[in-house]
């Protein structure tokens, strides 16, 4: 019924949803990289993706600092400035680890070897569910209350077996005759992709909080 | 005009001390810019003295007879005495310096109507009760429709931001209507001024105060409210306003910060925290009982010093 005195807020919020479809563009870039990488395709397009990814990663933050700038020229209400603002800080980590992530590709000249790829594939596509449900589950912070709860179950059980598959991977590699020194890269590149799927899950608990503060 | 300057003081520093109690919350917390709070705070306390500030305007004049000189010396006294448990940094309520002067001057006319003192002494209890009883009400009765709504992050920031500037300006409302007895109701008694004429220069001079200095109270005290959340920072300042509206009902002018206090209290005991410090009690309960004396005390003290005359000896 007010909402001609909240001009700010509405621009806050789909200053959000603006943000939020960069990341999504930041993700669809990454996983195009990675795909061409476990493709064996590594070389060609990929430092093109790489520049895709972090330019939208850039522009995420671009966003989020007019964001910042927008809700300490007092728009909304301190409380829900901080758990915005938090929420975000949150968030933005995800892109963060797409970028490196795929420069640890780059910089190492990673091959991932043959008898990994489909793990790490599964690791990949089921860490990227996570981000969407993240995404998905933000929308229900921001557009109507419902089903938030039930997206931190399944972001938290997909997390669970994000761990499993990273384990897994693990310890196929330390089982293989790879040489010691790729063992090590590949183990990194491996916890630095799980951690994709961590973080989502603790970007989805802080949304719960967020959702929960918000009842009497 | 010039014997009225005591009650306009009287409601300036009211209106400077009490605005804070309706939109210090939202003030503080840069949820309101402080200009929109002043003028709509004045606007509603203009209002609400002229509407309804009426009955306790009869019920202040009715407590005993006075003359212009006691009408002023009451005043003065009233004024005094906020100032100096102000300085001592004691919460305190003009609505009780105002009587406790009066009753000083009643005790020198030897005429005091003890039923309406009675009544205004009942009620004086009962503000921070009712604020709490009234805040634990509101705060299940809002938390039912609040959760019920079931909002997303912004609906429910613009809501409790909406509501917060209606209940701050209901609050206004009842404090004009409520508090102007304080600053004007002496000089009706007194037959200088009429109801109407009471009413608008109390409600008047409650605003001056408003709008000349009420900021750094607001900014400091509504710190105070900050600490709760909005939704409670809401209950406190609805309560406040119900309270204050109910005893604007019956007549007598009660003090807005007690109701405050009672309302966080009662959100206190609905969520099972210490809202109020054990020293902010004992201050409350000290001014409380200090106020009114200290008020009668000058009452007395400035009519006697007013009335010394010198005697050359023989």
């Amino acid at each position: 019924m007010f909402r001609f005195l909240f001009k700010k807020e509405e621009r806050v919020k789909s200053l959000i949803y603006e943000y939020m479809d960069t990341l999504k563009l930041s993700q669809a870039s990454f996983a195009e990289a990675i795909g061409h990488c476990l493709g064996g395709e590594c070389r060609e397009n990929l430092d093109f993706l790489i520049q895709q990814t972090h330019k939208f990663e850039s522009k995420a933050d671009d966003i989020r600092e007019e964001i910042k700038a927008m809700m300490y020229g007092k728009a909304l209400i301190p409380d829900s400035r901080g758990d915005v603002m938090g929420l975000l800080e949150a968030v933005d980590n995800i892109p963060h680890l797409f970028e490196r992530v795929l420069y640890m590709i780059q910089t190492q000249k990673l091959d991932i070897p043959d008898f990994l790829v489909l793990d790490i594939r599964e690791l990949v596509r089921i860490s990227l569910e996570c981000c969407d449900l993240v995404f998905k589950q933000m929308t229900a912070l921001f557009e109507k209350q419902q089903s938030i709860r039930s997206l931190v179950a399944t972001i938290d059980t997909n997390e669970s077996h994000c761990d499993h598959i990273e384990r897994r991977i693990i310890t196929r590699i330390f089982d293989s005759h790879l040489d010691p020194f790729l063992k090590l890269q590949v183990k990194d590149l491996v916890v630095q992709i799980g951690e994709i799927s961590d973080q989502a899950d603790r970007v989805s608990r802080r949304i719960n909080i967020i959702s929960m503060k918000r009842r009497v | 005009m010039v014997s009225l300057l005591g009650g306009i003081f009287l409601g300036w520093s009211l209106g400077a001390n009490d605005a804070s109690n309706v939109f210090g919350a939202a003030v503080a917390s840069r949820m309101l810019k402080f200009w929109t709070a002043a003028i709509l705070a004045s606007v509603f306390v203009l209002v609400g003295a002229v509407v309804s500030g009426q009955a306790g305007i009869e019920t202040l004049k009715g407590l005993t007879r006075l003359d212009l000189e006691q009408a002023i010396i009451s005043s003065v006294a009233a004024a005094i005495t906020v100032t100096i448990m102000t300085i001592l940094g004691l919460p305190v309520s003009t609505s009780q310096s105002v009587v406790g002067a009066i009753l000083g001057i009643g005790i020198l006319n030897n005429q005091l109507n003890l039923s309406g003192l009675v009544k205004v002494v009942a009620c004086w209890i009962g503000t921070p009760v009712g604020g709490a009883i009234t805040g634990i009400l509101a705060y299940y009765a809002l938390g039912a429709i609040y959760n019920r709504m079931a909002l997303n992050l912004f609906d429910s920031d613009m809501l409790l931001r909406t509501c917060l500037v209606i209940a701050g300006s209901y609050g206004a409302y009842t404090l004009g209507a409520n508090n102007v007895a304080n600053v004007t109701a002496v000089f009706v008694g007194a037959e200088l001024i009429g109801i109407l004429s009471a009413a608008l220069i109390g409600g008047a001079s409650i605003a001056l105060g408003i709008l000349t200095f009420s900021r750094p109270v607001m900014e400091t005290v509504g710190r105070k409210l900050v600490r709760l959340d909005p939704f409670s920072s809401l209950v406190v300042v609805l309560s406040m306003g119900i309270t204050t509206h109910v005893y604007t009902l019956i007549g007598v002018p009660v003090s807005t910060s007690q109701a405050v206090v009672g309302g966080v209290l009662g959100v206190g005991i609905v969520k099972g925290v210490n809202t109020v410090s054990r020293k902010t009690l004992y201050n409350i309960i000290l001014a409380w009982c200090l106020t009114p004396v200290v008020a009668c005390f000058f009452s007395l003290a400035i009519s006697f010093l007013l009335h010394l005359r010198y005697m050359p000896p023989n």
